[in-house]
């Protein structure tokens, strides 16, 4: 577990970031949103020891991040915003560098690389200079290095810009893999509908302070806009439809055309399983019930937050 | 580990370029070129004045000698003066830092690849010099000793370049204050020689080398070549040793100078650290760390706190 306790870091007469806290569960994909300049690289920068907060403590279990940097370092894998790669080399003599300079012992780092080149789906360009790399595939190599040293946090920032779609949901799928070997990944995007898919805890941060953070269920029903639920019903459309309108927990019952529902949840697991078992018993022919994260709900207040205008 | 890892890399991305090559090529035309220029123009001269061989031998290593001394001052420099803060640009220095690579394995590693550039220069260039043996006029240990002029002349720049790389967050800025500063290393002495002596011949002859000679590499090369006893030897206590010797161990000591400022100066914030070193040194107050407020630095990001390398 990560614990960030009144961090603040100030540059010169600027605070980049003003009394931060928050907690990152062991195992979560923690997504840090926010605006440009709201001090999402700063945090991630604290996170894996490359500068010390002005004030306030981070602690990894219980390291202080201040007090044995070098430590932090071997448990965090970090990827920048921008990186810049050794066009000369190959991708496996690149691999081979870092983990060189991670202390991998030489005799494992051949099965290490060639674990992480299948990992990222890199295998069949081991041997490709890494200059003649796709921008999703040095993106992928840059996180195969971030991995070298089996690292318990990876701390990822934008690692999803400019990526093409394809790329993104490779990605997105990777990250998912990582996750389920048990690392904690701490991600910063501006990719919201993303984030929202794919993280199971959320900050959400600005000018410096946190704004919210939680559990992304728990920050969906605080924003009060819960899940948007996805219903698709072989017939008897506006039977659903009255049914859903009944559902305390249901709003803004959406039905525009053919047999697609759409419709906002603010409840909590247990109840969504009632309004499901409600459109059964009553006999409706359900073929998909869809329930999404608040991906909406991120944009809306990201929306709210950033005074209407979306970062590119 | 660590180090060999770095060197491994380094080695491999200098001797990959194209570049590597050109300057292996134009450095050996070069002093290929001015090597038979000088034959051509003795083979003529000797047709009317009788000239001995070996005076042909001694005049022809002097001239390459010092050819080879200028190029090396030229070409050193380059190899390091943009080895940190060309990761920096690179934007691959925060992972770098991020690793177990420490201040001292990043600079060894830089500096050590730096060299091999060089020498690999200098060891090429060994069977050129070796033709003058065909005239005569020089011995094998006055070409010794002037290889171990050229390595010791080298050493100390790249240890420089690197400390200027570590410093300052511009490549070219940092090869420009490179190249100044090894001109000022070559000429500066002899500049003052002739402003505090005057001209006639800077006060040399007199069988001891003015201390402003010392660490100069002109004056240590001219005392390893055929009749280079006019720079004398170099008092020391009751002794006098040849220039040369006292130019190497001057250049060790200035290598390690170098070399720590720059393990200095590679850590993020090293005013930061200056003052944290200096405030505890002085008032034995509570230790802290400000950051880098230093107005002429534009990224705040890259030069501040203390970070174990």
């Amino acid at each position: 577990m990560i614990k960030v306790e009144h961090v603040q870091k100030r540059y010169r007469n600027v605070d980049a970031l003003h009394d931060l806290s928050m907690v990152i569960p062991d195992g979560s994909i923690y997504g840090l949103i926010g605006p440009n300049g709201a001090g999402k690289t700063t945090l991630l920068r604290i996170l894996a020891a490359l500068i010390p907060p002005t004030q306030g403590e981070v602690w990894f279990d219980d390291e202080e991040i201040s007090k044995a940097p070098s430590v932090i370092q071997r448990k965090v894998g970090y990827m920048p915003d921008f990186f810049g790669v050794y066009p000369d080399l190959t991708s496996i003599e690149y691999l081979d560098f870092y983990a060189g300079i991670h202390g991998v012992p030489r005799a494992k780092r051949t099965q290490v690389i060639n674990d992480l080149l299948e990992l990222v789906d890199l295998t069949s360009k081991r041997e490709a200079l890494v200059e003649t790399l796709s921008r999703g595939m040095k993106q992928r190599l840059c996180l195969a290095r971030a991995l070298v040293h089996d690292p318990e946090v990876l701390l990822l920032d934008e690692p999803a810009s400019g990526l093409d779609p394809r790329a993104r949901v490779e990605l997105r799928e990777l990250l998912r893999t990582l996750q389920g070997m048990g690392k904690t990944i701490v991600i910063s995007s501006h990719i919201l509908l993303e984030m929202a898919e794919m993280c199971s805890d959320v900050a959400i941060i600005q000018g410096g302070k946190l704004v919210l953070a939680g559990n992304m269920d728990e920050v969906s029903q605080r924003l009060g806009k819960g899940r948007r639920l996805e219903i698709r019903v072989l017939e008897r459309v506006e039977d659903a439809v009255q049914m859903l309108k009944e559902s305390p927990e249901i709003n803004n019952v959406e039905h525009e055309n053919g047999d697609l529902i759409s419709a906002e949840f603010s409840g909590d697991d247990r109840a969504l399983h009632k309004v499901l078992a409600h459109l059964i018993t009553q006999e409706i022919p359900v073929v998909s019930f869809a329930p999404r994260s608040g991906g909406g709900a991120l944009e809306e207040v990201f929306m709210s937050i950033t005074e209407g205008s979306l970062p590119s | 580990m660590t180090f060999a890892a770095l060197l491994t890399k380094e080695l491999r991305l200098r001797l990959r370029r194209e570049r590597s090559v050109w300057v292996i090529i134009i450095y050996l035309v070069v002093m290929g070129l001015l090597g038979f220029g000088y034959l051509a123009q003795a083979s003529a001269f000797n047709g009317n004045q009788n000239y001995l061989l070996s005076q042909v031998g001694a005049q022809l290593y002097n001239l390459l000698a010092v050819v080879q001394l200028f190029l090396i001052v030229f070409i050193a420099p380059a190899f390091t003066s943009t080895s940190i803060n060309g990761e920096k640009e690179r934007q691959t220095f925060d992972m770098l830092i991020c690793s177990r690579l420490s201040s001292f394995s990043l600079l060894a590693g830089k500096l050590v690849a730096g060299l091999a550039s060089t020498f690999l220069l200098i060891a090429a260039s060994l069977p050129l010099f070796s033709l003058v043996f065909f005239f005569g006029g020089v011995s094998p240990s006055q070409v010794l000793n002037a290889v171990v002029v050229f390595v010791f002349t080298a050493i100390p720049i790249g240890a420089f370049g690197l400390f200027c790389s570590a410093l300052v967050r511009r490549p070219t800025v940092s090869t420009a204050i490179t190249y100044m500063g090894c001109v000022f290393w070559m000429l500066g002495p002899w500049v003052a020689l002739l402003l505090l002596r005057g001209p006639s011949l800077l006060g040399l002859g007199s069988g001891t080398t003015p201390h402003l000679l010392g660490w100069n590499p002109i004056a240590a090369l001219v005392s390893t070549l055929p009749g280079g006893n006019v720079v004398g030897t170099y008092p020391l206590g009751n002794h006098s040793y040849p220039l040369w010797i006292v130019y190497s161990v001057l250049s060790i000591v200035m290598t390690f100078v170098f070399f720590l400022l720059g393990m200095w100066f590679v850590k993020p914030n090293p005013v930061g650290r200056l003052k944290f070193v200096l405030d505890n040194a002085k008032w034995f107050s509570t230790p802290h760390i400000e950051d880098d407020d230093n107005p002429e630095d534009d990224d705040a990001d890259d030069r501040e706190d203390i970070v174990t390398v």
